[in-house]
């Protein structure tokens, strides 16, 4: 081990820094392909938010709310950033099953760096929630009669999309720090919780005095603010980013942890 | 194996000369003290069985090779490198005991995505053929038979075509005749002169194809020869008789004895030679009368020599 040859072996056999990138791009493809043959999974984080927006675009139709944004198109963020929060919370979640089942050890046994599977199971959870996304915003453009050009509507899907980086990290938390048995419950608490409590639901404005400061202090209703602000196009405020970044960095944090704990043998 | 052929079969192995170098290993789980001080050098082109009873420190041993779980105390070196490195350069493969597959795949998936995370894999499709699951490539991992899910595991432990194979109770939930067949090919596949390292309760399994039995107790290691050397110390023949005004530990120094006891009336003789032993006995006590001769059970015999060190530990 001490001699000057072994040191070369070493050396040669540390992975170059483009394989690390391809491989774990290739790891979150393939594990993007298998999210999404989780059919159950996928009609519910779409089906329900494009149904409630279906049913909301119909009642409100031609309406405007207090700042001259017309309620579908406030909806449409809504109920978009609804589906997204919840593609992207229960993906991570799902890290628990391959946990149990002992993946993790196996995939330990390759040569992917433990980074490059954290950052592949987060891209993972972006790309799932894109079904939401578009489907929403296509109901919101033919039914809801939400008029944009191109780029706006390029604007806002980068813009929610872009935000929804600290629900996919907040998935992978839930992931490793739950069991296979309590993650289900959790990540839907969860979901609905943030949904509700960020007005995604009903709008801020009609919680009481209480509730309305507890909204703004969840990741949801900025990742909201900034869709509608940047689909207004009032461009992209400054607050929401430092909101939905300031939850990334300590989610991240707790994600690092619940991982580094999770490696023991269960 | 002479130094000559292993180089050419592994041309990249280091000075340190060893396969894998286990030093002064320990591990406690809480209060249970897993691994208790283990010392083992394999050399590359070796195929060495862990031999012992559930709870005996292989599995733990194991994860400490692979990288998987650190030691309390105590190295571990595979290839001259640290267990990471050598896994992340692709000079490992591993079968790891229990546990399900990747849900919602099938299996050739499963060991295209395995394969698509190492540096230099083989092909799948050799990876598959070896470990014979060609024909179920297409099925979904959650409806394999226990024996099926096994090869599958072995696909993904040859697919990073590793220099070292380390098989963690590679054949249970297999059948005789898919025990038979893997092994078979797994001796197609060490024939280049790969080390293998596995982990097994069967004596029988251990001997038949180990170069080398290793056996372990509660978190040590009892016995370390060949597969022959290790039935000979545990599963000789045995001789009783009656010797009249005679101590059992008299008949240790006849030749072809290896201990001895005593029942009632009876000595037992325990046998590495028992026509030997017989023959001494014989010219040296004309009294013996009654004389018995029965072959031990191998492995009731194997489970004596691990309960015996079971005891041990708890004192």
């Amino acid at each position: 081990m001490t001699s000057p040859m072994s040191t070369t072996t070493n050396t040669a056999t540390l992975p170059a820094p483009a394989g690390v990138v391809g491989m774990t791009a290739r790891y979150a493809l393939i594990s993007t392909r298998t999210a999404y043959r989780n059919v159950r999974f996928l009609v519910l984080t779409v089906a329900l938010p494009l149904l409630l927006f279906l049913l909301y675009a119909n009642v409100y139709q031609g309406q405007s709310t207090d700042s001259g944004l017309s309620v579908t198109a406030y909806l449409m963020v809504s109920m978009a950033s609804f589906g997204c929060i919840g593609a992207a919370i229960n993906t991570g979640a799902r890290v628990a099953i391959e946990r149990q089942v002992g993946w993790n050890r196996q995939l330990r046994l390759t040569a992917l760096p433990p980074n490059s599977y954290l950052i592949g199971k987060a891209v993972v959870s972006m790309l799932v929630t894109l079904p939401a996304l578009i489907l929403v915003f296509i109901a919101g453009a033919t039914v809801g009669h939400v008029s944009l050009t191109p780029t706006e509507w390029l604007a806002t899907g980068v813009s929610v999309w872009l935000g929804l980086i600290p629900f996919a990290v907040l998935g992978l938390v839930i992931g490793f720090a739950g069991t296979v048995d309590s993650v289900q419950p959790i990540s839907m608490l969860t979901y609905l919780g943030l949904s509700i409590l960020g007005g995604l639901w009903f709008p801020v404005e009609l919680f009481p005095a209480f509730l309305q400061a507890v909204a703004k202090v969840m990741p949801s209703y900025w990742l909201a603010d900034l869709g509608r602000s940047v689909l207004a196009g009032d461009g992209v405020p400054m607050t929401a980013v430092l909101v939905l970044a300031a939850w990334t960095v300590v989610l991240s944090v707790l994600g690092v942890v619940a991982y580094s704990r999770s490696g023991t043998k269960v | 194996m002479t130094t000559s052929n292993l180089s050419s079969a592994l041309p990249s192995t280091t000075l340190d000369g060893a396969a894998v170098r286990l030093t002064g290993l320990h591990k406690n789980f809480g209060h249970v003290r897993a691994v208790r001080g283990i010392d083992l050098e394999i050399a590359p082109g070796e195929v060495v069985a862990f031999l012992g009873p559930n709870g005996a420190g292989k599995s733990t041993t194991i994860d400490m090779l692979l990288g998987l779980t650190r030691p309390d105390f105590g190295t571990t070196t595979v290839f001259g490198t640290r267990p990471v490195e050598a896994v992340q350069a692709g000079r490992v493969g591993a079968m790891l005991q229990g546990g399900a597959l990747l849900p919602d795949v099938t299996v050739g998936e499963l060991v295209s995505v395995f394969a698509a995370l190492h540096r230099r894999p083989m092909p799948v499709s050799k990876a598959m053929e070896l470990a014979g699951i060609t024909d179920i490539a297409k099925q979904k991992t959650t409806k394999l038979s226990g024996g099926q899910s096994q090869r599958v595991r072995y696909a993904l432990a040859l697919v990073p075509d590793p220099d070292l194979l380390v098989l963690d109770e590679p054949t249970v939930a297999m059948d005789v005749e898919v025990r038979r067949s893997f092994w078979a090919s797994m001796r197609e596949f060490t024939a280049s002169g790969r080390t293998v390292l596995f982990a097994t309760h069967y004596l029988e399994e251990a001997d038949d194809f180990a170069d080398r039995v290793v056996v372990l107790a509660n978190g040590v290691i009892v016995a370390d020869g060949t597969g022959a050397e290790i039935k000979a110390s545990v599963a000789g023949r045995t001789i009783t008789a009656v010797v009249p005004g005679t101590h059992p530990a008299q008949f240790l120094q006849l030749p072809g004895v290896s201990n001895t006891d005593q029942q009632g009336q009876r000595m037992v003789l325990h046998c590495n030679d028992s026509d030997t032993a017989l023959r001494a006995l014989l010219a040296a006590y004309p009294a013996v009368h009654d004389i018995e001769i029965s072959a031990g059970n191998l492995e009731d015999a194997f489970l004596e020599l691990t309960a015996t060190t079971r005891q041990e530990a708890h004192r």
